[in-house]
């Protein structure tokens, strides 16, 4: 268990996990470099060129300035209201607080089609937010006037968007930096308390709070930048008229990489990927050596203990955290009213029933070939294997980067950290033309392997593993193992009672991150092929929602299906939390 | 925890029944054609390829079927040339024939065996090599809301040029060419329209030029252009509608599957201008060096049969190709369908040649209006 202590190399890190760093890097580097390699052989010309004539689409240059905008604006509402709910959440005792964990992570998985379907519904007419007289959507009444008054297009499917984007980014914000407000020794904010700098309230912030949070609130708000600059289905339903690059991308992807058929469009996107690859990896490397640079050793403190002492939540804070997660629910509540709403089939008299038909064809499977069984077992399959793969691999890896860290090779701690977080930079398309033109060509016999959906899985979750795992072992103490070793233990309990039993938090939150992500289907874009019998829940809400309506019934099956794995993802994150609650129980 | 199980239960009670079904349903044993597996059918999201057909297929033959799915008609010919040299299905189905010459000068289909004497005369004259079979068709045209364009707000347009007048500023949405296949339809109508109308001076890509600077709505889809934007269709029912385009592409016969699921009753219709409309077929055929040659053409067959084929109107909302197709009675499904008399006329071998120089030439169209 413990392989750094046994035989080492000279950076001090043991062979099995150098390899273990090398195969994650390799999966980051691979896909991408080969989507670039067949753009460079088809269009002729270097991704350095492309990118000079990224400026010459004017597509391109509109789509870059509206995702640094929105993007921007989304991570500083994230922040802004998820901070204060984190810091609650870690802070005080709240009843029931596994299941509002649980719900709290469930617009993180949701499907962005049927989030999409959630909030148009709020906004549309009937909708709550229409009833309060904002017409986000059809943009009359007060949202005219502010178009009007400023000249802005469409202000109202930008805050659309912004809302979205904060409600799908929020629990990032919370699970990034509750723990750490969580375990934090009171004590510090006792002694503080003493000081001249910490009689104030704004002077705990300013010394005890910002130090503290800085770090984690920095990686939450990286992520939600990321995300929302790679928003892509969110965009093209909330904001009709505009773009992301993502979006862009996602529109001239199908036909990049092919030789001799329109090279116009691999030209467009090798620009456009290179310019966004290159951005989003200089920010995920500003955003680490920030985080490197803040993090410290902190003592880790019992967080059920914390709670305790600060006692229940004073009325604001409840009031604000229950509000708070009852307006996160409106849209998948109304996800859920639309699985039971059809409009009138005599369209002469415009109006709706309400009938379960939805949900009969949703079991019936009329819509898809799949059955909705084979689906719910495809989602679990994959979210299983994407959890057992990813874990043990981000653990390897976290635990080579701190021990690189400790040993004193921090610079090459940094690129090696840089370089895992790699997939997260990569635009979806440029990993999916990796996966066809490269890997599928080579091997041709993957395109048949069943579970080639969790490889883009693991791909996606593994940089938050290591995230989340490493700052968290950083912190452990590292007189532990030096306690530890004064017994004499076993190399599993040595492991256990110097560093894992510290870990089942953060491991708790990324094995969360993993089952999420997977059962969200979040890398499915990454394939572009898909083969039938591998569908998962996820997949059909989709495939089902996309179809032409003329139907009436199929939106109300779509919205079916979405409530199933709603409910399926929500059962799987509170089982998964239960594990936190042990550890907590059990902590000495 | 036990609230969890319970709502498990609950869910998983209707799922039950699934898994006690016993088969003794008097089927071919299931086979996979000399070793070679089941058989891959490259597709996009077909309506009609519903469980219970392919069940059918399976039922009767012995092929099992496994769909690889594409996002549409262009994704099924992306997917065949990148995996050109390590083909991953044995039969395409979906290819129309504004991709179809393409997919052939290619070499991506090979030759079937299928017999298409039932196949209606008029349909064979687009194409009737040995590379691909049609299985449906219809026509793509431009659909306005009646109660927009009632002649007072707007009048009923006689000709391409009148949607570039003030009067229809914004109020009109196409699926992009580049990314949709309807929108590619109508595309090449409009290369074929301007081409044989009197004026010589302009072509398509002007009206396009006109049509951009005139404030039209351009989307990556059909379904963003007809269910978002516009207002004559069923969108109007579906949350976060806009419906702020009066007139928009789709199918000539799309009035009529508004009406027929909606007891009778449509406000939209289709704008018949004469060379405006593309006849779609769209083409099933055999993927060169996929192998599994025998249960291919046996699909292909199968998909061609009465039972299946004459339920295209119904099952996957597109005509079909057999001979005497006609559209359903039921609920003015034909009542509000139009037939356009005279089509874009372009031959498929030109479409090939062209449609990429069409493309960029309507890309740079665009760009330079919004520059």
């Amino acid at each position: 268990m413990n392989l750094a202590s046994s035989k080492r190399t000279p950076f001090g890190v043991h062979p099995i996990q150098w390899l273990v760093l090398a195969f994650v890097i390799a999966l980051g580097i691979g896909p991408l470099s080969l989507a670039f390699t067949r753009l460079w052989a088809v269009t002729g010309i270097t991704p350095w060129e492309a990118v000079t004539q990224v400026y010459e689409l004017p597509a391109a240059k509109d789509a870059l300035t509206f995702a640094v905008l929105e993007a921007t604006v989304s991570t500083v509402f994230t922040v802004a209201i998820g901070l204060p709910l984190a810091w609650a959440f870690g802070r005080y005792s709240w009843s029931r607080m596994r299941l509002k964990r649980s719900l709290l992570f469930l617009p993180f998985v949701t499907p962005p089609i049927v989030a999409a379907a959630g909030f148009l519904a709020l906004l549309s007419p009937g909708g709550i937010v229409y009833a309060l007289g904002i017409d986000l959507r059809g943009e009359t009444g007060i949202i005219a006037w502010m178009a009007s008054a400023t000249g802005w297009e469409h202000p109202g499917h930008f805050i659309a968007l912004i809302t979205a984007h904060v409600w799908f980014n929020l629990s990032l914000v919370v699970r990034f930096v509750e723990p750490v407000v969580a375990q934090l020794d009171p004590r510090w904010e006792e002694q503080l308390r003493l000081l001249p700098a910490g009689q104030t309230r704004l002077g705990r912030i300013q010394h005890l709070w910002i130090p503290i949070l800085g770090p984690a609130t920095t990686v939450a708000a990286a992520y939600t930048f990321f995300f929302s600059f790679t928003s892509f289905a969110m965009v093209k339903w909330l904001a009709p008229a505009s773009n992301t690059l993502e979006s862009l991308l996602g529109e001239m992807g199908g036909t990049a990489g092919i030789e001799g058929y329109r090279v116009e469009a691999s030209l467009a996107v090798l620009g456009i990927a290179t310019f966004q690859t290159v951005m989003m990896l200089l920010m995920l490397i500003l955003a680490g050596r920030f985080e490197r640079k803040h993090s410290q050793v902190l003592s880790l403190h019992h967080e059920e203990a914390n709670r305790r002492k600060h006692g229940a939540a004073p009325r604001v804070w409840s009031w604000f955290a229950n509000g708070l997660l009852i307006m996160l629910l409106a849209p998948l509540v109304s996800v859920v009213v639309a699985s039971f709403r059809v409009r009138s089939s005599n369209g002469a008299t415009a109006g709706y029933e309400w009938t379960f038909e939805g949900w009969k064809r949703a079991w019936s499977g009329d819509f898809s070939t799949v059955p909705v069984y084979d689906a719910l077992a495809n989602s679990l399959t994959y979210a299983v294997i994407t959890l057992l793969v990813a874990l043990p691999l981000g653990y390897a890896v976290a635990s080579s980067l701190v021990t690189l860290r400790r040993e004193g090779h921090r610079r090459v701690a940094g690129m090696l950290d840089s370089l895992c977080m790699l997939p997260l930079s990569m635009s979806a398309v440029m990993v999916g033309l990796g996966m066809v033109a490269g890997i599928l060509r080579w091997y041709p016999d993957l395109f048949s392997f069943p579970y080639l959906p969790v490889v883009p899985h693991v791909m996606l979750v593994l940089p938050f593993v290591i995230r989340l795992l490493t700052p968290a072992m950083e912190r452990i103490e590292p007189k532990f193992a030096e306690q530890a070793s004064l017994l004499s233990l076993g190399p599993l309990a040595f492991w256990w009672h110097s560093r894992g039993s510290f870990l089942v938090v953060p491991a708790t939150m990324a094995a969360s991150l993993c089952l999420a992500f997977s059962l969200g289907e979040f890398g499915a874009t990454y394939l572009v092929v898909r083969v039938g019998s591998w569908d998962s829940l996820s997949i059909m809400v989709d495939q089902v929602a996309s179809r032409p309506k003329f139907d009436p019934f199929v939106l109300p099956t779509a919205m079916a299906l979405a409530t199933v794995l709603m409910v399926v993802t929500l059962m799987v994150l509170t089982v998964n939390e239960r594990a936190r609650a042990w550890r907590v129980r059990h902590e000495v | 925890m036990r609230t969890m199980l319970i709502t498990l239960l609950l869910f998983l009670a209707p799922l039950s029944g699934c898994l006690l079904e016993t088969e003794d349903d008097g089927c071919v044993s299931a086979q996979g054609s000399g070793g070679e597996g089941p058989l891959r059918i490259l597709t996009y999201d077909i309506a009609a390829f519903s469980d219970e057909m392919l069940g059918e297929f399976t039922c009767n033959t012995g092929y099992e079927i496994e769909l690889i799915y594409a996002d549409d008609a262009g994704g099924i010919l992306e997917l065949l040339l990148q995996t050109q040299q390590a083909p991953q299905a044995h039969v395409a189905i979906g290819l129309d024939n504004t991709y179809l010459q393409s997919a052939i000068d290619f070499g991506l289909l090979a030759e079937h065996d299928v017999n298409t004497t039932h196949i209606d005369p008029t349909v064979m004259e687009r194409y009737s090599g040995p590379f691909a079979v049609p299985f449906d068709q219809g026509d793509v045209c431009l659909n306005y809301d009646e109660r927009e364009v009632d002649g007072e707000n707007l009048t009923i347009p006689t000709s391409l040029w009148n949607l570039t007048e003030p009067a229809w500023k914004g109020k009109t949405v196409f699926p992009s060419p580049l990314t949709s296949s309807p929108g590619r339809a109508f595309m090449a109508a409009t290369v074929s329209y301007f081409e044989n109308d009197e004026d010589e001076s302009t072509d398509a890509f002007d009206w396009w030029q006109a049509m951009f600077e005139n404030g039209a709505t351009v989307t990556t889809g059909w379904t963003e252009a007809y269910e978002i934007h516009y207002s004559g269709g069923y969108g109007a029912w579906v949350d976060g509608h806009l419906g702020d385009a009066a007139l928009t592409v789709s199918y000539c016969h799309s009035p009529g599957v508004e009406a027929y699921y909606s007891g009778n009753w449509t406000v939209s219709t289709s704008l018949l201008l004469p060379r405006a409309a593309f006849h779609q077929i769209e083409y099933g055929g055999l993927v060169n060096g996929g192998g599994n040659v025998e249960a291919a053409n046996a699909f292909l067959t199968y998909l061609l049969s009465e039972e299946v084929n004459r339920n295209m109107p119904v099952n996957n909302l597109m005509q079909s190709v057999l001979v005497n197709a006609t559209w359903p009675e039921s609920e003015g499904y034909r009542y509000h369908t139009d037939v356009p008399e005279v089509k874009a006329d372009l031959s498929t071998e030109r479409i090939g040649a062209e449609m990429d120089a069409w493309l960029l030439a309507w890309t740079d169209e665009k760009n330079e209006a919004e520059a």
